[in-house]
C-alpha cells in the first residue's frame, strides 16, 4: 500500500467538498476540509499537509492570494487549483506562481487519480533530492584543511570569501602545498557543488593530447581520432575545472585556453563551430607566473585572465606549529584505513618533525606517516619509524636560495634512487611530471656510471 | 445473515437485472433478490445529461431494509457535480451503492453489443462498491478489484477477485462464494 497522503481540500462548495473528501478517503488518504480561505490558513501549518486542492473563486479571499500565503506557511506544501473553464488563465498564472498544477471541474476520474499520483511521486523525488544532496555533502566533502597557524587560517578565510562568487582564482605554492585540496575546498563551498569537478594536470600531459583532452575532438580530426571526444571544458558544465601545474602550459596551448576563457565556448578539435560551455575556473601553479610573464614564456593577458584571486598557500615550514597536528591528523587518518589500533605520536617523534624542513611539504608529511604506520608495531609512533631523511640532521641547509635548496634535495634524491624517478617521485612526494619537468627545467643530467 | 436486494434503476431490463442479481449470488455466496420495480428518483445533475449518483444513492438508503445491503443498478449514465461520470458510488461502511451499467456497456463506444461482457464488468463493478460497503479503500495491487478504475479499460485490467489482504478483510457473507 502506497502511503496515505495528508490532503487539505479548500472549496466553499459542500457538494465539492464532501464528494473529494469521501473519494481521496476511498483511496486510503487523510483527508481535511476548509469552506473558506481563512479556515484553511487556521488549519495549515509547516508539515502538516502533503497537498493541498483550493478553489480558484471563493468568496472573500481566493485561491491565488490563498495559495501565496499558505506556501508563505509552508513552502514544502504542493497545490493544486481547482478551476472552471472560465478561469484557466487564472489557473495558469497559479502555477506560475508555483502551484504545481491545476485541474479543471468537472473532473474526469482518471485525470485527478493520476493528478494526485503523480504531485505525490514528485512530493517524495523532492524529499529523496534532498536527502541524497545531504548525503552528498558528507560524502563528497573535501578531506579538512588541518592547521592553526595564522597562515592557514588566513588561506581557509580566503577560501571561504572567493567560493560564494564565480571568481576565477589562482592558486600558487610549493608541490605538496594542498593547492588541489584547496581547489576541491572551493568547489565544495561553491553554489556548483552539485556539478562536477574536472581536474587536469596541464603538466602531465604532451601538448597534442592535452588540447584533445581540454577541449576535446571530433571523430577524425587527427589520426585515432576514431570517435567524438569531449573534452574537459565541456565535462566541467555547470561545475568548476581544476586546472593544475598551469604554469607548465605551452605557448600554443595557452593561446587557446585563453580563447575558451575569453568566450565561455570550446571548439572540438576538428569542430566548425563552438560549443558553449558554463564552466568555473581554479587554476593552481608551484612557478613563479609572473616570473615566466617576464621571461616570455607565459602569456600576460592570460596570467591575469587567470590570476583574477590569487590565493598563496605557505610553504610547511611557514607554519611549522602546524606539523603536529597534520602529523596526528594522517596517523589517525592511516590507522584507521589500515584497521588499526589507534596509535600514539612519541613526543621525539614529533620533535623530528617539528625540525625538519619539509621540502615535499605536507605531501611528504603525509607520506613519512603513512610509511611510519606501515612499519610501526605497537601503539606509539617512534622517531626510528619516520625516514632517514626527517631524523638525520642538518635538517635546515646553512645557505642558499629556496629554489637552490629544491634543486640540491632533488639530486639528492636522484642519487640515492639511482636515477630512478618514480622511486625518488615517491620520496619527494611529488608526481613523475612534475619531477621531469623540475630536471628539465634544472637542465639535470643522470650520471653516465648511474 | 446479510442478504442483498437488487434495484433495477433508470431503463435497466429486469433480465439483466435477475441475470446480475443470479451471478453476484454465486459469487458473494449469499442470496440475492431483485426488488419489485419501483419508481425510483429522476434525478439529473443540472446542464448536464447525467444522473446525480448521489440522489440515487440517498433514495436507495432511505429504502427499508433488514440484514440486507441494497444495490441500485442503473442503465444511466452516472456523475457527482464534481467528475464527468462515476461508474459506481458507495459510503465506506454504509448499506447502500449504486452502479451505472452505462460506461460499461461495449456500445457506448461505439463497439457492437456484448451481453455477456456487459454483464461480467457489472458483477465485478456490484462487487467493488460492495468492498467499500465492507470498509475497504482503493487497493494499489495491479489486478485487485479494490483497484481505483477511471476508465472501462483500467477496469478490466484489474481482474476479478480480491487481492489476499483485501479478501481477508471482507465480512464472512461475501466470502462463501465460488468465483
Amino acid at each position: 500500500m502506497k502511503a496515505p497522503l495528508r490532503i487539505l481540500v479548500v472549496d466553499d462548495e459542500a457538494i465539492v467538498r464532501d464528494s473529494l473528501g469521501g473519494w481521496f478517503r476511498q483511496d486510503g488518504h487523510s483527508v481535511d476540509t476548509a469552506d473558506s480561505a481563512r479556515e484553511a490558513l487556521r488549519r495549515c501549518e509547516p508539515g502538516r499537509y502533503d497537498i493541498a486542492l483550493l478553489d480558484i473563486k471563493m468568496a472573500g479571499m481566493d485561491g491565488l492570494e490563498l495559495q501565496s500565503r499558505l506556501l508563505a506557511a509552508d513552502p514544502a506544501l504542493t497545490i493544486i487549483m481547482m478551476t472552471a473553464y472560465a478561469s484557466v488563465d487564472t489557473a495558469v498564472r497559479a502555477m506560475k506562481a508555483g502551484a504545481y498544477d491545476y485541474i479543471v471541474k468537472p473532473f474526469d476520474p482518471d485525470d485527478l487519480s493520476i493528478l494526485v499520483k503523480r504531485a505525490a511521486e514528485q512530493r517524495s523525488l523532492r524529499a529523496e533530492n534532498q536527502r541524497l544532496k545531504q548525503s552528498l555533502d558528507t560524502a563528497a566533502a573535501p578531506p579538512p584543511i588541518v592547521g592553526a597557524s595564522a597562515a592557514i587560517r588566513h588561506v581557509l578565510d580566503l577560501v571561504q570569501t572567493v567560493s560564494a562568487t564565480e571568481a576565477t582564482v589562482l592558486v600558487s605554492g610549493e608541490s605538496g602545498t594542498g593547492k588541489e585540496l584547496v581547489a576541491r575546498a572551493i568547489h565544495a563551498a561553491s553554489p556548483r557543488r552539485y556539478g562536477p569537478l574536472v581536474v587536469v594536470n596541464c603538466g602531465a600531459l604532451p601538448e597534442g593530447i592535452l588540447e584533445s583532452e581540454l577541449f576535446g575532438h571530433e571523430a577524425g580530426a587527427f589520426t585515432g581520432a576514431r570517435a567524438r571526444h569531449q573534452g574537459k571544458f565541456e565535462l566541467a558544465d555547470g561545475g568548476t575545472i581544476f586546472l593544475d601545474e598551469v604554469g607548465e602550459l605551452s605557448p600554443k596551448v595557452q593561446v587557446e585556453l585563453l580563447r575558451v576563457l575569453e568566450d565561455k565556448a570550446v571548439t572540438r578539435l576538428g569542430a566548425r563551430a563552438p560549443v558553449k560551455t558554463d564552466f568555473r575556473v581554479v587554476a593552481a601553479t608551484n612557478r613563479d607566473l609572473q616570473e615566466r610573464v617576464k621571461a616570455g614564456a607565459f602569456r600576460e593577458d592570460l596570467y591575469w585572465r587567470l590570476n583574477v584571486f590569487p590565493l598563496a598557500l605557505p610553504a610547511l615550514r611557514e607554519r611549522s606549529e602546524d606539523v603536529r597536528p597534520l602529523a596526528e591528523h594522517f596517523l589517525t587518518r592511516f590507522t584507521a584505513s589500515m584497521s588499526r589500533k589507534p596509535i600514539r605520536l612519541a613526543d621525539e617523534a614529533a620533535a623530528a618533525l617539528a625540525a625538519y624542513h619539509w621540502p615535499g611539504n605536507v605531501r611528504e608529511l603525509q607520506n613519512a606517516i603513512e610509511r611510519a604506520v606501515v612499519v610501526t608495531r605497537g601503539d606509539v609512533l617512534e622517531a626510528s619509524a619516520l625516514p632517514l631523511a626527517v631524523t638525520s640532521g642538518p635538517s635546515h641547509p646553512a645557505s642558499g636560495s629556496l629554489e637552490e635548496v629544491e634543486r640540491a634535495h632533488v639530486e639528492a634524491m636522484l642519487r640515492e634512487t639511482g636515477w630512478n624517478v618514480s622511486q625518488a617521485a615517491r620520496v619527494l612526494a611529488v608526481d613523475r611530471a612534475t619531477l621531469y619537468n623540475k630536471i628539465r627545467r634544472w637542465g639535470l643530467k643522470r650520471p653516465v656510471d648511474a | 445473515m446479510r442478504s442483498v436486494e437488487l434495484h433495477a434503476l433508470g431503463g435497466l431490463a429486469p433480465e439483466r437485472a435477475r441475470t446480475l442479481a443470479a451471478r453476484l449470488s454465486r459469487r458473494v455466496g449469499a442470496p440475492c433478490r431483485v426488488a419489485e420495480a419501483g419508481a425510483g428518483p429522476v434525478a439529473l445533475l443540472p446542464g448536464r445529461d447525467q444522473t446525480d449518483a448521489d440522489a440515487l444513492l440517498a433514495w436507495l438508503e432511505s429504502q427499508p431494509v433488514r440484514d440486507a445491503v441494497v444495490l441500485g443498478v442503473t442503465a444511466q449514465d452516472l456523475a457527482i457535480p464534481i467528475f464527468t461520470f462515476v461508474f459506481g458510488r458507495a459510503r465506506s461502511g454504509g448499506q447502500a451503492a449504486v452502479v451505472s451499467l452505462a460506461r460499461l456497456d461495449p456500445a457506448f463506444y461505439g463497439l457492437p453489443a456484448d451481453e455477456e461482457l456487459l454483464v461480467r464488468r457489472g458483477v465485478r463493478e456490484l462487487l467493488h462498491e460492495l468492498g467499500h460497503l465492507a470498509r475497504l479503500p482503493h487497493c494499489d495491487h495491479p489486478e485487485c478489484l479494490m483497484r481505483f478504475a477511471g476508465s472501462v479499460e483500467k477496469a478490466d485490467l484489474r481482474g476479478a477477485e480480491f487481492c489476499d489482504s483485501c479478501a481477508e478483510r471482507l465480512p464472512d457473507w461475501m466470502r462463501r462464494g465460488s468465483p
